[in-house]
This record gives structure tokens, sequence and C-alpha cells, in this order.
């Protein structure tokens, strides 16, 4: 443990960066998803296709092989940006296609009887969906998001794969000189558990906070 | 639109393509570990040499065999489990054409300890990460590490360590291009790549406080990464750039070796008998000149001049 101590300083730093790609992907990785599935349930065809090419890409190519053709393929392109913004647009389009699979089987919840009236009232399809669909599909898959959330800072670790320093790189820094793996890894696992349990109760809460009682 | 799925029900397919994407991508071998047969692989003219000494290597006596020691327990099994890399050109590289051949200087002389205590080399590899080498040893899983393990008082603590068995240092690898890096100070204040967990991610910092570290999980990708520029330099095991360089025109090694590092065979813990045996082994193939034939089939063929005198043994704090 005294390894952990003596390290404290960097160590805090790397966590600082988890949660910093972390939070970025997030709020990325839900707004990107919500729009894919918008263009899932638009009445426009290419759109449709689109949208369901690009979660069937991303759903079925692992993470770390778009890792490393982000960081190794894209600079022979032409195109070299830092790792860490690298990792973020990463996590975020990969993160996009779970998030857009969640809030789809949100939308298949609201009642089509919603979007008739909706449009019985006057409203245009963008009001629709912003204003009826949208709010109450998401409201109703709060936890489903909440556990994206939980694999997206579990997915933040395979950053260390291609250079950034982030919590899992820095234990593993620590225990390259300290030689202890067990006590060293086990306290990593517990700072992802204690994150992970964080987003897990906060999706609790706001779920409670938002449900519609029918 | 009531078809719902359910992407999570992909992981089957998700996990097949991961395995296969990181074999082809990132180069890194599989999980699985193979039995390593050496006669099958005596396509190339080092292979074919190296038959002759795995015919005339040595094999302990029965009574260095001890009773109920980490020894018989291996001959018992009939296989000696060696933590061993699959990535590392010359050191110990799997044939990517035929995966149950790997070979290179730690490989073969894992090969060699195999038939020293079972008379045939046996072995079965379980690439270790760096950063799991003294777990495995520690839980049993492996009975001995060839994984350029440098040896430290701190790994000592933990492990024990035979040897060392060759001694190496770290030294700078640039652009092909690049003529402003000519020694290790003028590292100071640039981007330097290092391999993740290797000795190099403590070193820079010593010899250049001022350089930033960026660290790659393995050797091609922190190469294709000097390449692309994300760095101004690689720090690495000599031999390993030494190898990369002789692949790739597009770096070359500006920095001789500036530490030294010892490489030590990881063994289990608290174990002086078998400590005591690979030691033993050390010195039987190191006089007999079958030490220095595998350097030159491997390491040799990047480093001029003869093999050089292996390390004394019980040398430096921690072995």
């Amino acid at each position: 443990m005294s390894a952990l101590i003596e390290n404290l300083d960097p160590l805090l730093r790397a966590l600082g960066t988890t949660v910093l790609i972390l939070v970025v992907s997030a709020v990325g990785s839900l707004v990107l998803g919500v729009l894919v599935t918008v263009a899932r349930v638009s009445p426009i065809p290419v759109l449709r296709g689109a949208a369901f090419a690009y979660v069937q890409v991303f759903v079925n190519i692992p993470l770390l092989a778009l890792l490393l053709l982000f960081v190794f393929a894209l600079p022979d392109a032409g195109l070299l940006m830092p790792l860490t913004t690298t990792v973020i647009v990463v996590l975020v389009v990969y993160e996009a296609a779970y998030v857009a699979e969640a809030v789809r089987s949100g939308i298949n919840t609201v009642a089509a009887g919603q979007v008739e009236a909706a449009r019985a009232l006057g409203l245009r399809l963008s009001q629709t969906l912003r204003f009826v669909v949208v709010p109450q599909a998401v409201r109703a898959v709060v936890q489903p998001l909440g556990n994206v959330m939980i694999a997206l800072l579990m997915n933040t670790a395979l950053a260390a794969t291609v250079g950034v320093v982030e919590l899992t790189s820095a234990v593993n820094k620590v225990n390259l000189v300290a030689a202890q793996p067990i006590p060293i890894f086990t306290a990593a696992g517990l700072t992802y558990m204690a994150l992970a349990l964080a987003i897990g109760l906060a999706a609790g809460r706001i779920e409670k906070k938002v449900a519609i009682h029918r | 639109m009531r078809d719902i799925r359910l992407p999570r029900r992909r992981l089957p397919l998700i996990t097949a393509v991961l395995a296969t994407a990181s074999v082809a991508i990132a180069g890194c071998g599989s999980s699985d570990s193979s039995d390593a047969v050496p006669g099958g692989g005596g396509d190339n003219e080092a292979a074919a040499g190296l038959d002759a000494v795995y015919e005339d290597a040595p094999v302990a006596d029965d009574e260095l065999i001890l009773p109920e020691s980490t020894m018989a327990e291996i001959k018992e099994r009939g296989v000696l489990r060696v933590a061993a890399a699959l990535d590392a050109p010359l050191l110990s590289q799997q044939d990517p054409s035929s995966p149950d051949d790997v070979e290179g200087f730690d490989i073969d002389l894992a090969k060699m300890l195999a038939i020293y205590i079972l008379g045939e080399p046996n072995i079965e590899i379980v690439p270790p990460a760096s950063e799991t080498r003294e777990a495995l040893l520690q839980n049993g899983t492996v009975d001995v590490v060839f994984n350029t393990y440098t040896i430290t008082e701190e790994r000592d603590e933990q492990i024990s360590f035979a040897g060392p068995y060759f001694t190496s240092g770290l030294a700078v690898a640039v652009a092909a291009d690049n003529d402003d890096i000519t020694s290790v100070e003028d590292l100071d204040g640039r981007n330097v790549i290092v391999g993740a967990n290797t000795p190099a991610v403590t070193a820079v910092p010593e010899v250049a406080p001022g350089a930033e570290v960026t660290s790659f999980a393995t050797d091609p990708q922190a190469v294709q990464a000097l390449v692309q520029g994300r760095g101004d330099a690689y720090v690495q095991d000599y031999t390993l750039l030494l190898a990369a360089a002789a692949q790739n025109d597009d770096i070359k090694v500006a920095v001789q070796p500036f530490t030294e590092e010892p490489y030590g065979i990881g063994l289990p813990p608290q174990d002086p008998d078998f400590k005591d045996f690979v030691n033993t082994w050390l010195t039987e193939i190191e006089d007999d000149g079958s030490w220095a034939e595998i350097w030159e089939a491997t390491l040799g063929t990047v480093v001029e001049g003869d093999a050089p005198t292996p390390p004394e043994i019980g040398s430096v704090p921690g072995s």
C-alpha cells in the first residue's frame, strides 16, 4: 500500500484524466446517440439507413480495434490528433451506438397514439420528436443509459494501451517499480468500482426523479 | 419499429472479432498457450543451426532432480510452463505463419532449460503482461519467466531470480532524418516514446527530467508512433531497437545504451533448491558454449562482433 501513497500525486492526476475522458465522452455520446436514434426513427429512408449502418458498424467493431485504427491509421491519412483527443473521439462514436440502441428501445415504449395525438394537435415532425417522443423515451431508459455510462467508464481503461496516462496506465507505472500487482490493481479496481457505483446511484436517483407515472 | 434488438447479445461475435483483430492489427499474440516444437521450424539457417545445439543440450543427472522439489514436479508433469512474450523480435517471437513456432534468445534458453529437466524441449508458453509476472509466479501459473525481466531488489522481495543470464541496456532511436538527438541529455524537453511497463518508463525521467513521456503497449506500436511523429525519440532495449531499425529504414539508433539492465530468470519465491538448480544449468550452458551459439543465432544477427561474455551469476543486487 505504501507504494500507492508515495505516488498519490501522479495517481490522482491520472484519475483526473480518467474522469475527464469519462465526462467529455459521456456528454458527447449521449448527444450523438440521441441524434442517431432520431435519424433511425425518422421518415427519411436515407437517414434511417445511415443510422442503422452506424449502429451496426460501431456495435460490431471492438473498441480496441477502433482505438488502434484511429491512433495509428489516421496519421497515415494525414490527421494527427493528440492522443487524449483521439481517445475521446473514439469513445464518443463507439458508445453513441450503444446509447442509440438504448434510446431506441425507449422510443419503442412510447405508444403510437402519442405520436398520432401530437400530429392531430398540429405539431411538426421535429416538434413531435422534441416535445413528445424523445423526452418520454429517454425517461424510460435512464437506468440502461447509466449502464452504458458504466461500460464507458470501464472502456476508458483501454486508453492505457495507446499511451494516455489515465488511471490504469498510472497504476501500471507504479507496479513496474513496486512489483506488487495484487494490492495495486485491487486498489485501482476499487476506484473504478466506486466511480461505477456513483454513476449507478446517480442514474437511480435521476430515474426516480424523472419517472413518468402512468 | 417494435423489433427490440439487444446489442449486448452480439458479445460472442465481438469477442471473436476482437481475438482476430488483436492478432491482425495489434500484432500481439492470442492468449491461448501453445506448445512450441522447435524441430518444426527448421526452415531457416538459424533454426537449423540451433537443432544441433538442442541435440547436444545438457540434461540434468537424476540426483539433481531432488524429490518433492519444483524440478520433480515439472518432470512429473512433462512440460515446462514458461511466461514469455510472443511479439519480441529476436527474443521471443511467434512466427505468424506457424503459430507453434516461437523463436528468439529468451525462448531458446527456455527450451534448453526444458531439455535440462525433461530431456526434450517441451514448453508451454503463457504470454504475460509485464505487470502480471510476479503474480503468475506467486500463484504457480508458470514455473519460470523468460521475459527480458530486469533484476531489481523490489521484484526480488516478491519472487526469486536466477542469473543474470544477459545484460543489455536502454538506447534511443529517432527518425532517420533526425540529427538533433545525439545523447540522452538531448531528450530533455522533448516528447519521448517508451514501451509501457519497460524500464524506460522510469529511466527517461531520471536522465532527462524535462522529457514528456508517452508509453505504448507494444514495440510495433511504439515504432509506428515514432515514424508517425508522435514523439521525437523512442527509448527501448538496445537489441530490440537494433532489430526494429534493421527492419525499418525510417528509424535509426541514435544513442548507444545508457543504462545497464541485468536480465534474470524469474522463479517462484522461497524456492532456493530450484534457484540453485537453474543457476547450475545456466553455468553449464554458458561453459559448454551453447549460450553463445544461441546468442549468435538470435541477437547476434543484428549486433556486430562476437558473442559477449555472459554476466556473472549472482553479480547484481536481487539475484
